[in-house]
């Protein structure tokens, strides 16, 4: 399983769309965001993790992505005449996922640290790197159930959907201050905003809190359950 | 028993069905260790889904499939089993040898990623990626993956459709010396002349059904007839189609060619006629056996005398005999 980590983390890598799109655009809005408006120190740092955010879920989403094209080009069809169990290809996929939103978020927070000069313990930094990466999974998740369910095109669609709508929902690219009151009451109950929570909690010093958890737990069963009931569906098809 | 065991593949009354379609309807079928088959059936005929049968992609509705003696998953995850695809194409985004050495990771004693290169003829291909190769190359790149785990069943589905003539004897060429090694190959194709040529046996399947079974010879002998080619040297060609035997009449130029059920009785007609001039006689075809096997239930008995009987209508001759000399039941069908 390690070799098929390590064969569809080198696919990930080599896909410039992937590249451009999940690592360099996060580090670029950040980095226009943060040093357009007035310079305001906290802005950099919540922004920061809410970009990083946005890296890893636009890079947790692309997993699925990926899952559709090779179901579609019969790569998985493939692997399923080799000796590897479709458990252990489901799995490969989802660390997958996990390793590939490295980039988007170590590379959104180098930004932050060197160039937009965030000062923050060096507990944080780990902190938030490792909050982000778990937090992560959710959105994996719901790629993968994109993925298993819907044909190439209309992945990328929906994931681009999901990715979008979420992310400015959940006060990824603006904060919710600036929303009102009916839809920053609706953003509390996005993974999104529930994701950025996990890292700006800490960036403010102290530690998530539950309902953060609360509301991320509760999708991660969601899109949990919406992966595997896709993953069956496609058994039944591809 | 022990034989059932020992047998490659084993098809006992297989049946798969797709709403009211029965795709495979009751299939028995043994194959030996070391054998080299052809599946040969027109599209439709459930070639793909017996494939699939067979390697558990699919499982029956009735009856069982084995391989080796066990489920088909169970031979897979074994690695005893190794497939190309029909609807595979390449794999983005890795570099030839990346992508067949993973799979010959996947097996518990794979052949080395070098000799698999060599066996599909990709050697120099190595270091390219999979994505910008050509369709034949490509389709050698998915030879490499089924034979990378030197599995002990290799199946073919439709291999070299879109190929050209050169990069179709290329990868036949491979596909013998992976057999020579003691494999058991599986191939499903619609160019007989692939069945016909590398294959110790051609299984003929039809609706469902495993409508044929043996070599190339027995085949072509079962449906019996031939074909007796003469020169008109200008004489008439009326009632050349009601001399025994006749089921159609082409000319062509000067010369004449007579389908008949009974070669014999033609010849000694035509001698009665003294119409001999540069006469020959040709067993039928593996094309004539496979549209004669393949023949609609009901609509097209199988050749007989009471086909001689409607040889006359000019409809049903062309209907049946459309190409003789194409290799691709696709065209002619």
């Amino acid at each position: 399983m390690l070799d098929y980590l390590r064969l569809e983390v080198r696919r990930t890598l080599r896909d410039v769309g992937f590249v451009i799109g999940g690592v360099a655009m996060p580090v670029l809005m950040y980095l226009l965001f943060t040093n357009l408006g007035a310079d305001d120190g906290g802005y950099k740092t919540a922004a920061m993790v809410g970009m990083a955010g946005y890296g890893a879920v636009g890079s947790a989403l692309n997993t699925g992505g990926g899952v559709a094209e090779d179901r579609a080009i019969g790569w998985l069809r493939q692997l399923r005449v080799t000796p590897m169990t479709p458990r252990q290809v489901v799995m490969g996929r989802a660390l997958t996922g996990s390793v590939t939103v490295l980039p988007a978020i170590l590379a959104v927070l180098a930004a932050g640290g060197l160039l937009n000069g965030v000062r923050l313990a060096l507990w944080q930094w780990a902190a938030i790197a490792l909050l982000l990466w778990l937090g992560s999974i959710p959105f994996t998740l719901l790629g993968l159930g994109n993925g298993y369910r819907l044909t190439g095109q209309t992945t990328g669609v929906a994931n681009m959907a999901c990715n979008l709508g979420l992310a400015v929902l959940g006060g990824l690219w603006f904060p919710v201050t600036l929303f009102p009151d009916w839809l920053r009451a609706l953003s509390a109950y996005t993974p999104t905003y529930r994701f950025a929570q996990l890292g700006t909690s800490v960036a403010d010093g102290h530690a998530p809190a539950l309902g953060a958890v609360g509301v991320l737990g509760a999708w991660l069963l969601a899109f949990g359950s919406y992966a595997v009931l896709s993953y069956r569906r496609s058994g039944r098809t591809a | 028993m022990t034989q059932t065991e020992r047998a490659a593949v084993s098809f006992t009354g297989a049946v798969k069905k797709f709403g009211a379609v029965r795709a495979v309807d009751g299939v028995d079928l043994t194959i030996a260790p070391g054998e080299t088959v052809a599946l040969l059936g027109r599209n439709g005929a459930g070639k793909s889904t017996t494939i699939s049968l067979l390697l558990g992609l699919n499982e029956p509705d009735e009856g069982s499939v084995e391989l080796f003696g066990e489920p088909p998953s169970a031979a897979v995850r074994a690695g005893r089993v190794g497939a190309m695809l029909q609807e595979g194409r390449a794999v983005p985004r890795v570099t030839v040898r990346e992508l067949v050495a993973f799979v010959a990771g996947r097996y518990p004693a794979p052949m080395p990623v070098e000799r698999a290169l060599r066996l599909a003829g990709i050697t120099e291909l190595a270091g390219r990626r999979v994505d910008r190769l050509s369709g034949g190359q490509t389709q050698r790149v998915r030879f490499a993956v089924a034979l990378a785990g030197n599995p002990a069943l290799i199946v073919l589905d439709e291999p070299t459709a879109a190929l050209d003539v050169e990069a179709r004897h290329a990868f036949w060429a491979s596909m013998r010396s992976y057999a020579r090694l003691g494999h058991t190959v599986l191939f499903s194709t619609h160019h007989l002349q692939e069945a016909d040529a590398y294959a110790d046996r051609i299984l003929v399947i039809d609706g469902g059904r495993i409508v044929a079974d043996g070599t190339s010879e027995e085949l072509k002998r079962s449906v019996g007839g031939g074909l007796v080619a003469f020169d008109l040297a200008g004489g008439g060609t009326g009632g050349l189609e009601r001399l025994p035997g006749v089921r159609s009449v082409e000319v062509r130029g000067d010369r004449a060619r007579l389908r008949t059920d009974d070669p014999d009785a033609t010849v000694v007609a035509l001698a009665e006629l003294g119409a001999i001039r540069g006469l020959e006689v040709a067993p039928a075809s593996l094309d004539d056996a496979f549209l004669a096997l393949t023949a609609a239930e009901g609509s097209r008995p199988p050749f007989g005398p009471e086909r001689a009987s409607s040889s006359n209508s000019p409809r049903r001759a062309g209907l049946q005999w459309p190409a003789f000399n194409s290799a691709d039941i696709e065209e002619a069908s």
